[in-house]
């Protein structure tokens, strides 16, 4: 009797196929691909290489989303290597675990490249999380739908608004335009909080807030029971007995939600 | 509760229509529904209202409903076979959209709509893997739109470039529809595509299909490519509709006892230029749809 096929695993890498002719060469070839069955990767060497090209967009599409989303990112480590993204374990992680393509480049992909970009991926990944208002979350008390906390090199805001305005109006166009990538260094040292908020009209606003209140809204980035979030605010400087009183404060604020 | 086969007597015969996505009308050049409606009342009985919850309905398609005028809506953002996709945030959208529409059914193609989650730039149409396992997922998908919406949720055969698994699909969708106790909505063009892609005739695999279950039709315009060799059809809903499309649809036609709706899609091409599609397509469903609706 021949294993039950998985036709949601078959579809997902099939998608990945069809972004990354590497992982497509993978699956026909003999290689290890341990994400699929041998009964499932059987059906998956059945496809005409030619047909998984046929929409030759699709991955410009993504880079677009992409490059939109990280622009002074993508200025630092170039477009190349963003592009390389769809051809990496995150992508593909974004893939089989229904996840979101531009959080999982912020959150995993530019992680290797955490010495180039500084706090500046880290700003870009808090501003991707924060636009993701609808986002489903998991039960108990933590950010509030919009609200992303983020803790990067002191000086780090500032230099990524000056990134931001030399990209111009159209940082994507501009992008494609970019030969190589920028030299520039962000700030190395110290530490700055920020908060980064989404708006009722589809903007951010990004601004400078206190260690205490940024380190307990990191905390609160996965949603937990409420007693750990009162550790969590004593542990940060908050008296014993105000602790409780400040999460209903900030439940009040719209920074925290159950 | 009735079996589809018994419910199918109370959903309303629309006639031929035309559908739209959101934006599609404000192209230059593309079709407006209200003025086919207004020019060739025959054409356009109803409208198919593609909807991507995330954008929401455009000013043509409220302006439609407003009226009262007959209309379907065609998801464009659901993956049936993933019950992680059913939110609690997106049904009430879609129960919104429900509300202000009042579609005679809901409809749309049963494929992959998204990859990962549903987020900007992961959205896509691939068809479903066809082999057995992928049947109960689909069908359980189905029902749950059918229990969360009130409305029939009619599947439709997605194109595609690509078709994984050794099931035919008019068996993989004949499947579905019992298994969903549901109906079906037939795209002939998506039909042709993968009868071509799969090196069959155009009418291949009628006998496996429950024609009793086929309550819509869509007739399109594909057009033919070449890629290294590769020769296929892209969906491109212009106005040159492929012989073996117009195959598909003149048998499906006959053969589908319970036949509600045809939509003939083109929502970008301008009226002069796609009246000869409709006309064609009058002629194919006039003896089925005589007495009811602009028919009449």
């Amino acid at each position: 009797m021949s294993a039950r096929l998985d036709p949601r695993r078959i579809q997902r890498a099939l998608v990945c196929m069809m972004f990354d002719p590497s992982y497509a060469a993978l699956v026909r070839g003999d290689g290890s691909v341990t994400e699929l069955t041998a009964g499932e990767r059987a059906v998956l060497r059945g496809v005409d290489p030619r047909g998984l090209t046929t929409d030759d967009m699709r991955r410009a599409r993504a880079l677009h989303v992409i490059l939109d989303e990280y622009p002074v990112s993508a200025a630092l480590i170039g477009v190349e290597v963003v592009d390389r993204f769809f051809e990496s374990a995150a992508f593909r992680a974004c893939v089989f675990d229904r996840g979101s393509m531009a959080l999982g480049f912020g959150r995993d992909y530019l992680v290797a490249l955490a010495d180039r970009l500084q706090g500046v991926g880290a700003i870009e990944t808090a501003m991707a999380s924060a636009r993701r208002v609808e986002r489903p979350r998991s039960p108990g008390l933590g950010c509030a739908p919009g609200v992303a906390p983020v803790c990067v090199p002191d000086g780090t805001l500032a230099w990524y608004q000056r990134a931001r305005e030399r990209l111009g109006p159209d940082p994507v166009q501009a992008l494609t335009k970019l030969r190589k990538p920028w030299p520039n260094k962000p700030p190395r040292t110290g530490l700055e909080h920020l908060l980064i908020e989404a708006k009722r009209d589809g903007g951010l606003a990004l601004g400078t807030a206190s260690a205490g209140l940024v380190g307990l809204l990191i905390a609160a980035e996965r949603p937990r029971p409420r007693a750990e979030l009162v550790t969590v605010a004593i542990e940060l400087g908050a008296a014993a007995d105000e602790a409780d009183e400040l999460l209903d404060d900030l439940i009040a604020d719209g920074l925290l939600s159950q | 509760m009735p079996s589809f086969l018994e419910r199918v007597g109370a959903l309303p015969t629309l006639g031929l229509g035309v559908s739209t996505e959101y934006g599609a009308g404000q192209q230059a050049g593309a079709l407006d529904p209200a003025a086919l409606r207004r020019d060739h009342p025959d054409f356009a009985n109803f409208l198919e209202v593609g909807v991507e919850i995330v954008k929401g309905l455009d000013d043509d398609a409220r302006a439609w409903a407003a009226r009262g005028w007959a209309n379907t809506y065609h998801f464009l953002d659901i993956n049936l076979d993933e019950p992680e996709d059913f939110d609690d945030a997106w049904l009430d959208a879609v129960r919104r959209t429900v509300a202000v529409l009042d579609p005679a059914w809901l409809c749309g193609d049963a494929g992959l709509w998204h990859f990962g989650g549903r987020d900007r730039g992961q959205m896509l149409l691939l068809p479903p893997v066809l082999v057995a396992e992928a049947v109960t997922p689909m069908a359980d998908g189905i029902a749950r739109l059918r229990e969360a919406t009130g409305r029939e949720v009619l599947p439709e055969n997605p194109p595609g470039a690509v078709f994984l698994g050794d099931m035919h699909l008019l068996e993989f969708f004949s499947r579905v529809a019992e298994a969903g106790d549901t109906g079906l909505l037939l795209d002939c063009a998506h039909l042709a595509m993968y009868q071509r892609a799969r090196g069959h005739a155009p009418l291949d695999g009628f006998d496996g299909l429950s024609w009793d279950r086929v309550v819509e039709l869509h007739i399109a315009g594909g057009r033919e490519l070449l890629a290294d060799g590769l020769r296929w059809v892209e969906d491109d809903h212009g106005t040159a509709v492929l012989p073996d499309t117009w195959e598909i649809a003149c048998a499906a036609i006959a053969r589908a006892s319970n036949l509600r709706a045809v939509v003939v899609e083109c929502e970008r091409n301008a009226i002069a230029e796609v009246v000869p599609l409709f006309e064609r397509a009058r002629e194919l469903v006039a003896e089925r749809f005589a007495g009811t609706g602009e028919f009449a």
